[in-house]
């Protein structure tokens, strides 16, 4: 096949994606450099807009979630996901489908979904989390998990894992059985126990994987708006915000569209960013 | 898609025999169940209004209450308004798009049709620069709705100072049962409750000051305002985790009879007289908590019916004839009787002559009859902008982690920053 060739057979599927993705994108970056009334675009500003992200606390404050939202996302499911799969390696392959399959369930449910049930749960008034810390004599624990902004944007990223957490689960578990066999059979004979194993040879072999899913963890959590708008919608106060809130907020509630679309920017820019530096370490491996 | 989901969505009807020329598309908010359960009544009044336009249609869609000004807003910025919105809020909001074009002036139709019954207040708050771009319908009160039988059991009287008030609370609290259900989930009731407290804390004149004048969020009236909103919370007037809490799991509390009363609208009395089924409900007006102060409740309409500026003429003529029909007489005792909804301008005798239910002649007897003392309704004042600050601030005010100075700082802030964007209203 020609070069020439390949090009016609690329022709459409490049057509569509110009349309429907480059442009909009494109149109949004033209949208942060002007002003607008109401949904009714004004005058070129050109970099006013972008001038008030230095004094705009909500947005470091957001920017702020986002990042504890990626590292505690990085820190549990990741780690608990590795163990896990190490751990259900090692027992017989019914087993691994049916408990993969189980912890896997939770990736299905859509997030609004998972926002409802988990509202519930730690709904103040009825929730089955106080009810239960209660029936164990663990009254005193009980709170208000999501109005309190000391324990809103733990709560809710203890959804985000939950959600998570099987991802990993299934991910790691393809990966480990991969794994050359007798890697393992040698170094029972030598004489090392499960964890020596599982430190010398688990884990730096399942170092793509681990890439992968970090970058994909951290990509993910930039993105993160459905949960928390059927929950919180950013409070209490400003403890759940994250930049996604707050663009959805500056476009549809006040109207700023400029504004919004310079957010709208910035968020696509840390995006793209980390999506390019996984994909240079990914093909540097 | 069922005959019923489809009937949900959309109703057309068909006004003549021959196939309507004029179509006018409404969207509005008044759906089965919720907030503005007026989803019969509207059906109806379609029906009932159809002789009064003249071989025109309504094609109606049912936008959901709490999403309708967002759709609203893309819709502006699309240039493609329904030619008849029933839309929120008020004030300010419409004030944005007459001032970009996107609403029709209505100052023809007000006086083609007399709707003297609009008093200069709805006027105000329904006009730009001097130009009408809004009907108000709906009278909108604040107030608080009771538990009669938990009352009764703790031998408390209907209090008529703010001290007796404070005295019931501290009963209930004491037995162990909420005093005022309150949830602020959604982040909007607070507004209202402090709207309220505001209206009796610094009185009407004071809000004036600072809405339409130059005095800062951060006088003394204000203050005390936002401290007593946050003494209730912090004396336990509330349930547990009222900031997580949504509003109709409060209303559900307090209507299950698990909370002696709850402070909100007559935007949510088709629902409270449907659930009031294991409670005696009653109503009554929130005294004045200052001395000096005179009586009143926060005033509004919520929403109001607005024009698009770029319907034709035939269309704008038969929506304003519609909208008519829908202020007439016949109307009103529909709105009353089917979805104790009250137009404004309906006084307590036709209330009562039309068979209203009695929680609803209570909270409008009552409500009504402090006309002079109205106070604002600061979700439907407030640009945007600063609504947008107001929610969260309050949140932190009455969850206790701001002070009442520094709420009333972070007001100001975004106050002098709308003003500076030209975003306030005035009426």
């Amino acid at each position: 096949m020609t070069s020439r060739t390949a090009y016609f057979f690329l022709l459409p599927a490049l057509i569509l994606y110009s349309v429907f993705v480059v442009l909009p994108i494109l149109q949004v970056v033209g949208y942060s450099f002007f002003d607008w009334d109401n949904g009714i675009i004004g005058q070129f500003v050109g970099l006013n807009n972008y001038s008030r992200l230095g004094s705009d606390g909500v947005f470091w404050a957001a920017l702020g979630h986002n990042a504890i939202w990626v590292a505690l996302t990085l820190a549990f499911p990741l780690m608990a996901g590795l163990l896990l799969s190490a751990i259900l390696a090692e027992r017989n392959s019914s087993t691994i489908r049916w408990m993969a399959a189980i912890y896997f369930i939770p990736r299905t449910i859509p997030l609004v979904v998972a926002g409802i049930i988990w509202g519930w749960i730690y709904n103040p008034l009825f929730g089955l989390l106080n009810f239960v810390l209660d029936s164990v004599g663990l009254g005193s624990l009980a709170g208000a998990w999501l109005a309190e902004s000391n324990t809103a944007l733990l709560s809710l990223n203890v959804v985000g894992a939950w959600t998570f957490f099987g991802f990993c689960v299934v991910i790691y578990l393809a990966a480990i059985q991969s794994i050359d066999p007798s890697l393992y059979e040698a170094a029972e004979i030598d004489g090392a126990k499960w964890w020596r194993k599982f430190r010398d040879i688990t884990v730096p072999l399942l170092k793509n994987s681990t890439l992968f899913l970090g970058l994909y963890a951290a990509i993910e959590a930039m993105r993160f708006f459905d949960l928390i708008w059927v929950t919180t919608q950013g409070g209490p106060g400003y403890a759940t915000e994250v930049l996604t809130t707050h663009v959805y907020k500056t476009f549809f509630l006040v109207g700023d569209f400029g504004y919004a679309a310079v957010l709208s920017v910035v968020l696509l820019a840390i995006v793209l960013s980390i999506s390019s530096i996984s994909f240079w370490i990914l093909r540097s491996k | 898609m069922n005959k019923f989901a489809i009937r949900a969505i959309t109703i057309v009807s068909t006004v003549t025999a021959v196939q309507a020329e004029t179509v006018v598309t409404q969207w509005d908010q008044f759906s089965q169940s919720g907030i503005s359960a007026a989803g019969p009544a509207m059906d109806e009044l379609i029906l009932t209004c159809a002789p009064a336009i003249d071989g025109a249609s309504i094609l109606r869609t049912i936008a959901p209450s709490i999403g309708i000004r967002d759709s609203y807003r893309l819709a502006v910025s699309a240039g493609k308004t329904p030619d008849l919105a029933y839309t929120w809020p008020a004030a300010s909001v419409l004030a944005g798009y007459a001032r970009v074009g996107a609403l029709a002036p209505l100052d023809g139709y007000y006086e083609q049709y007399g709707w003297d019954h609009i008093n200069d207040f709805y006027r105000g708050r329904n006009s730009y620069e001097g130009s009408l771009y809004g009907v108000p319908m709906e009278q909108d009160l604040m107030g608080v709705y009771y538990n009669k039988t938990l009352f009764a059991e703790h031998g408390i009287s209907l209090p008529t100072t703010y001290a007796e008030f404070q005295a019931a609370a501290e009963t209930f609290k004491s037995a162990g049962i909420v005093p005022v259900s309150f949830g602020n989930r959604g982040r909007w009731p607070a507004t209202n409750t402090f709207s309220l407290i505001l209206g009796l804390t610094a009185g009407k004149a004071a809000e004036e000051a600072v809405l339409f004048g130059d005095t800062p969020w951060t006088n003394d009236a204000f203050k005390l305002a936002a401290e007593n909103f946050q003494a209730w919370a912090n004396d336990g007037y509330f349930p547990r985790g009222f900031n997580g809490v949504g509003y109709d799991e409060a209303n559900a509390l307090f209507l299950s009879g698990n909370a002696a009363m709850t402070i909100t609208g007559t935007w949510v009395l088709q629902d409270m007289i449907r659930g009031a089924t294991d409670i005696d409900l009653g109503v009554f007006m929130l005294p004045p908590m200052v001395d000096g102060i005179e009586a009143g409740t926060m005033w509004g309409e919520g929403s109001q019916w607005q024009l698009s500026a770029s319907a034709s003429s035939e269309t704008q003529d038969a929506a304003a004839a519609y909208l008519n029909c829908l202020l007439g007489d016949e109307a009103k005792q529909i709105w009353v009787q089917k979805a104790n909804t009250v137009v404004i301008g309906t006084t307590p005798e036709e209330l009562s002559e039309w068979g209203a239910d009695p929680v609803v002649q209570e909270f409008f007897t009552a409500g009504l009859s402090t006309t002079e003392n109205n106070f604002y309704d600061l979700h439907t004042t407030l640009p945007e902008s600063v609504t947008q600050v107001l929610y969260p601030e309050l949140q932190l005010l009455i969850g206790g982690e701001t002070t009442a100075d520094e709420f009333l700082n972070k007001m100001q802030t975004s106050w002098e920053l709308a003003i500076a964007n030209g975003e306030r209203w005035r009426p």
